[in-house]
């Protein structure tokens, strides 16, 4: 039988891969509230092959609910290096897409992008459970095409990543 | 003698009687403990909230406590004035110890000495924080975001 080239495998991998996510959320803000429904029997996320999931190490979905202020961006970024990967990356309402009603805070963030790589954005204050199901239906399509790479430009860009960081953390 | 005339003879206070479960207390700075540790032998055990009120046309911190009696299901707020150059208190953590984590907040956020408590000082909710305390009036939220963040800027707006 003949081998399977490099790229048939990736294909193969990122098949199987979006269809089995764990993911960890990280319950900054008030955007936990819709993650419930999401995941229990009236939206039921797991009929797509999404599980909640506990522990960083295990996860392959992080998902930033709400605003991040500086101290839990610190938290964040840990929790993003001890994930294995491939690791996406979902901002989650507007909070953290651009600061949201938080924008003149001293201590939010205005964009996650520029601390981790974020592979996806849901706009709205709040995203409904159809808006974070669609979000995860694009995420799988992103990944099918391999066009989710967040965790690349992560260790590609990482001087920029770490100098943004530093500038706010210290 | 009810409780509400026992508060009315506390030493040097000003009380006024907004609701009847509903008192303020208003002291010098000096009294405060012992107010406070009267207010307790009344039966008033419980520091719902010790927060600041930054006066800043008066140049004063206004300090607040909120003692609550579950026998007498009254509210019973001390008040206090502090100057705002040189804002100095009393730990109150010896009557009431749910004070102490107050005393560290309002330290942090508002700069204000607390004497007695040890612990404030000590980074307790801000991480290398080097400005004026945040939730002094005159501390410029917008300037320091834009300072310290960079904004993001949808397509078509102007900059």
């Amino acid at each position: 039988m003949e081998r399977m080239t490099e790229e048939q495998v990736k294909t193969i991998a990122n098949m199987l891969r979006k269809r089995s996510l764990w993911m960890i959320h990280y319950c900054t803000g008030c955007g936990a509230m819709e993650l419930p429904p999401t995941m229990t029997s009236r939206y039921d996320m797991e009929r797509f092959g999404l599980a909640p999931y506990v522990t960083s190490r295990q996860a392959d979905i992080l998902l930033i609910t709400g605003y991040l202020n500086v101290k839990t961006l610190r938290r964040v970024i840990t929790v993003y290096e001890q994930m294995l990967d491939p690791k996406y990356v979902i901002g989650f309402g507007s909070c953290a897409l651009n600061g949201g009603v938080y924008w003149d805070s001293y201590a939010v963030i205005k964009q996650l992008d520029r601390y981790i790589p974020a592979d996806l954005y849901i706009a709205g204050c709040m995203p409904r459970p159809e808006a974070i199901i669609s979000a995860f239906r694009h995420l799988m399509e992103l990944i099918d095409s391999g066009k989710a790479d967040g965790y690349k430009r992560y260790k590609r860009n990482l001087a920029y990543y770490k100098e943004n960081q530093r500038k706010v953390l210290g | 003698m009810g409780v509400v005339d026992k508060i009315k003879e506390l030493d040097g206070a000003k009380i006024t009687i907004q609701r009847e479960n509903r008192i303020f207390v208003d002291v010098d700075k000096d009294r405060v403990i012992g107010t406070l540790y009267s207010l307790k032998l009344m039966g008033f055990h419980q520091l719902s909230v010790q927060n600041v009120v930054d006066r800043i046309k008066d140049g004063k911190f206004e300090i607040f406590y909120v003692l609550y009696s579950h026998e007498y299901k009254i509210n019973v707020i001390v008040r206090t004035w502090v100057d705002r150059d040189n804002p100095v208190i009393e730990t109150a953590d010896k009557i009431y110890p749910s004070a102490h984590t107050w005393e560290r907040e309002i330290s942090e956020m508002f700069g204000i000495k607390v004497e007695g408590n040890e612990d404030c000082g000590k980074p307790f909710i801000l991480e290398n924080w080097k400005d004026i305390p945040p939730m002094r009036k005159d501390f410029d939220s917008v300037k320091y975001s834009s300072e310290h963040f960079v904004f993001r800027h949808s397509e078509g707006e102007n900059e």
